[in-house]
């Protein structure tokens, strides 16, 4: 994954079993070529006519049926709809999270930098479902959806990672938010990781020095001074988080210059690697080089569209040699001890990664436990999780919903920072069609399991085209004209068990027309980035 | 104290919740959540008062203090004061006010003892909170409670009939025929049909549970609702539906709502007053649209500016507030903002500002804005911070 894939040739359409033809359907709509996008920033994830259904007792819910966007590198591209429209099980499709059973993704594409992510799934299972009882019979084969999902491990992450609504439930309540984080940083940077410890430096004759200039600088409460000269320290250690261990060493001790110094040469011990945590240094850093490959081979796969299976052979034989090589690492009583300096390196990472999420205290916080962080707290803790590995898309499902207004305003302040900084295209899932507003360089409308307006974000709050994203934007209390009535969209959300025929909002809608009952409207193009399925426009057909 | 112009339909004075920290040997009380604060608050008739604040700062302790549905640490609500009474208690708090005392303790003063004194007569002639039970039973229908989530607030064996006519049942109201066309009334009033009388809660979607609450609530035709987050659950396109239904229901029968809510473009779109809570404290309390107008308090400036707006045209400057609200069990010591507050003053940390009129009908609790010709004043700053209400 750390080579960006050039835009490839799609992988052949696979020889389906054509699942689900028997489910009530409408034709979805056909997005076939593709066209240039010179103009813009590539297109990093594109997603096309995707379609999830859930097979419950009740019938088959279609829950996302026929759903194309793209996200575009450094863009925040929103997605907004009301409760039970979709929005989360688009996220979580694109990611393959989707609880299996008793969802499953049927068909479409995820084009991540060409890769996609979906290939391969229509082979994992077979769906009959009957006609009378409109029940489903799947037929799973366990090792293809195994491949599958192991082949998903070569993107998350690195490639795409995702901010959950709450945060509350998305963190292990057992284990501290340090070893959190650093999992993430172990995984995706573990190699890094090593080759710094290796690298240390720590008896270098200008350490001590440095060290010795640290604690001067440490009676005059001049932070700046304490980072700089803790700046100087890390390089003569050659270990960049040493400057983060030296920096809140100085910061909060009340010791005397002596005890300070004592204290600094006592934490060089932490880099000071013997030679079995050398010689386990090296093995775990060849594991990692390893699975790296590995991933590379999973993508090419994705990419290709055929199983590489001579590569993967030789890789999982090295990687099997490799562990057995270092079985005795495991052995419990040498293990914790030998792994110490490469948990105390993620360790303070992670404290380096939390200082740029503007905490205050970010030693504290990593070596708390998430139920000790009030929400808004474990929410800067989850964005700093997904963002630590620098992932190309991040995907945030309602990543302020928990949190108050304040808060919230310190998140998305947050997370416009991080965006410009890191580059990370965004997308956000939110019901707060404010939010979106705020953040979003280009909006979807989703509705009943279908995006039904795309647009540049200005463009839709000026000139909504949709019934239902007029009604929506409507029925926000306005801040300024608080004295008008709120007009409402009258009735609730369909059953997406038995959709509505034809355009889905129809039952709601007070421009139906009668041809909305029989035909699924197309998605048609009126105007630059603007594209909106109702009968109402009769643009050119948008070609995705 | 309040002086609000209007009669007042619920006024509470200094009202106290302080819930106990247990632990330790035996589980003493070895602190207290000091959830409310020394809330004092009116609404008048047919009037909707709007409480803002984030999580945690007590709102909804508020509310159910004022309906009695938890007794307080102190201080006492009356329900339809004689005007005599109010102009009463006004004074006598003033002078507690002006007597130092500690809160709820003997007056430091002869005057102060004697404020108390007579503050303790009034309370047991008409304090809800010393009221007979039988006496208490018969205001319940006066005084109803609309609650935050619509999916634990009905009971899922009851059928919605039954639900909406509990209250009348309850309350003896009619006989048995009445009490059932009643409830189909209800039912239709709220924006429901008939045939929605004979199933249960889970067949429901958020919307119409919370119809079915409002119903509820209705069902007595009571004078004054809480009304506690009654959209935070819920869609926005559904939310419009339910604030319309109120707003309806408000016009018609002359219901005065407190409307509890940490969304304030709702809570502007909704409320004649509004006041905004922190830390267990009104920290600002004023008319609507002098309220998001001319914010005065650093902290409400702060929730205006923080409010996203749906437009993406308008781009404005906003005040981002550090850190989280502080614990209530240990509420910081002076003004409780000044911990996040971005014009902190060293007066702050140790001196609790009093909540005063600074413009007409236009309380504040701030150093900032002090008291005209009280002593230790600092620098009046020539304009309140830069205001960041949104320009009308």
């Amino acid at each position: 994954m750390a080579a960006v894939a050039p835009p490839v040739t799609l992988p052949p359409e696979l020889p389906t079993e054509a699942p689900l033809s028997s489910t009530p359907t409408s034709p979805a709509t056909t997005e076939a070529e593709t066209t240039p996008e010179s103009a813009h920033a590539p297109v990093v994830l594109d997603v096309r006519d995707l379609k999830t259904y859930f097979f419950t007792y009740d019938g088959v819910v279609l829950a996302l049926d026929g759903v194309s966007f793209k996200v575009r590198r450094g863009e925040t591209l929103g997605l907004v709809g009301e409760t039970g429209c979709g929005k989360s099980v688009t996220a979580f499709s694109v990611v393959r999270l989707i609880p299996d059973p008793p969802g499953r993704i049927i068909s479409g594409k995820v084009l991540f930098r060409g890769v996609d992510l979906l290939w391969g799934l229509s082979t994992e299972a077979r769906i009959k479902v009957d006609k009378k009882t409109g029940r489903a019979k799947i037929r799973r084969s366990f090792r293809r959806i195994k491949a599958g999902l192991e082949r998903m491990s070569a993107v998350r992450g690195r490639g795409i990672s995702m901010i959950f609504q709450e945060p509350t439930q998305a963190m292990n309540p057992v284990f501290s938010v340090a070893d959190q984080i650093s999992e993430g940083l172990l995984l995706h940077q573990g190699t890094k990781m090593v080759d710094d410890l290796l690298g240390a430096t720590p008896d270098a004759p200008e350490v001590r020095p440095a060290l010795e200039a640290l604690v001067e600088t440490s009676h005059g409460n001049d932070l700046d001074a304490i980072r700089r000269a803790s700046a100087k320290v890390g390089e003569a250690v050659h270990v960049p988080s040493f400057e983060t261990q030296a920096f809140y060493l100085v910061r909060n001790s009340e010791l005397s210059s002596e005890d300070l110094l004592k204290r600094l040469m006592r934490s060089l011990h932490r880099i000071r690697i013997s030679r079995i945590e050398r010689s386990y240094l090296r093995r775990r850093r060849r594991l990692m080089e390893i699975d790296d490959q590995l991933h590379e081979v999973y993508l090419g796969e994705m990419r290709e569209g055929r199983v590489d299976r001579r590569q993967r052979r030789i890789l999982r034989g090295r990687r099997t040699r490799t562990r057995l090589a270092g079985f005795y690492f495991g052995i419990w009583g040498i293990r914790g001890r030998i792994q110490k300096p490469l948990k105390d390196e993620g360790f303070w990472r992670t404290v380096d990664r939390l200082e740029e999420v503007s905490i205050a205290n970010p030693v504290q916080v990593a070596r708390g436990y998430p139920h000790e962080l009030s929400g808004g707290m474990l929410q800067r803790v989850m964005i700093t999780m997904a963002l630590s590995v620098d992932p190309v898309i991040l995907i945030a499902d309602e990543p302020t919903t928990a949190l108050d207004v304040t808060i919230q305003a310190q998140i998305l302040e947050l997370m416009r920072d991080l965006k410009t900084r890191i580059g990370t295209a965004i997308l956000l899932i939110t019901h707060d069609l404010a939010v979106i507003a705020e953040v979003a360089d280009r909006v979807c409308v989703m509705y009943a399991g279908q995006i039904v307006e795309t647009a540049r974000a200005r463009d839709l709050y000026q000139h909504p085209l949709h019934p239902y994203t007029q009604g929506l934007l409507a029925s926000i209390p306005n801040l300024e004209r608080p004295d008008k009535k709120l007009s409402s969209i009258p009735g609730s959300v369909p059953d997406l068990i038995r959709p509505p025929s034809g355009c889905r909002f129809h039952p709601r809608c007070s421009y139906a027309m009668p041809m909305c009952k029989e035909v699924r409207p197309p998605t048609t193009l009126e105007g630059a980035e603007h594209t909106v399925a109702c009968h109402l426009f009769k643009g050119p057909l948008a070609v995705e | 104290m309040l002086n609000t112009p209007g009669i007042p339909l619920i006024s509470s004075y200094n009202l106290r919740k302080y819930f106990p920290i247990r632990g330790g040997l035996f589980s003493t009380r070895i602190g207290d959540v000091r959830a409310v604060d020394g809330v004092t608050l009116d609404v008048m008739e047919s009037e909707t008062l709007g409480l803002v604040g984030e999580s945690g700062c007590g709102k909804t302790t508020v509310g159910r203090l004022m309906l009695r549905l938890i007794e307080p640490t102190s201080g006492h609500t009356y329900y339809h004061p004689s005007p005599e009474t109010v102009t009463r208690l006004e004074s006598l708090y003033s002078t507690l006010q002006s007597d130092a005392s500690p809160p709820g303790n003997g007056g430091a003063t002869v005057e102060g003892k004697a404020a108390l004194k007579e503050l303790d007569e009034i309370a047991n002639q008409y304090s809800l909170y010393r009221m007979r039970k039988s006496k208490m039973k018969e205001l319940r229908g006066k005084l109803q409670i609309v609650f935050q989530d619509p999916f634990s607030s009905l009971s899922p064996r009851m059928l919605v009939r039954d639900i909406i006519g509990e209250p009348l049942a309850i309350h003896h109201a009619g006989s048995r025929s009445e009490r059932r066309q009643r409830v189909a009334e209800l039912v239709q009033e709220v924006g429901l049909n008939p045939e929605h009388l004979w199933r249960f809660p889970h067949e429901f979607s958020g919307g119409q549970r919370q119809r079915i609450g409002i119903a509820r609530a209705l069902a007595l035709r009571p004078e004054f609702i809480v009304l506690d987050e009654p959209t935070s659950a819920l869609d926005v396109s559904v939310q419009a539906q339910i604030l319309n239904i109120l707003k309806k229901l408000q016009a018609e029968q002359r219901l005065a709502y407190m409307f509890i809510s940490h969304h304030l473009s709702v809570v502007r779109a909704m409320s004649h007053r509004v006041a905004v809570m922190y830390l267990g404290q009104i920290v600002e309390r004023a008319a609507t649209e002098e309220l998001f107008s001319r914010p005065l308090h650093p902290y409400t400036q702060a929730l205006l500016s923080a409010i996203p707006i749906p437009d993406p045209t308008l781009k404005r400057e906003r005040i981002v507030l550090k850190g989280d609200v502080p614990s209530p069990a240990a509420p910081p010591s002076g003004c409780r903002f000044h911990t996040r507050c971005p014009a902190v003053m060293p007066v702050c940390s140790h001196a609790e500002p009093p909540l005063i009129e600074v413009r007409k009908q236009h309380w504040v609790s701030c150093h900032l804005y002090p008291p005209p010709g009280g002593p230790g004043t600092p620098t009046p700053p020539s304009e309140p911070l830069a205001s960041d209400g949104p320009a009308s």
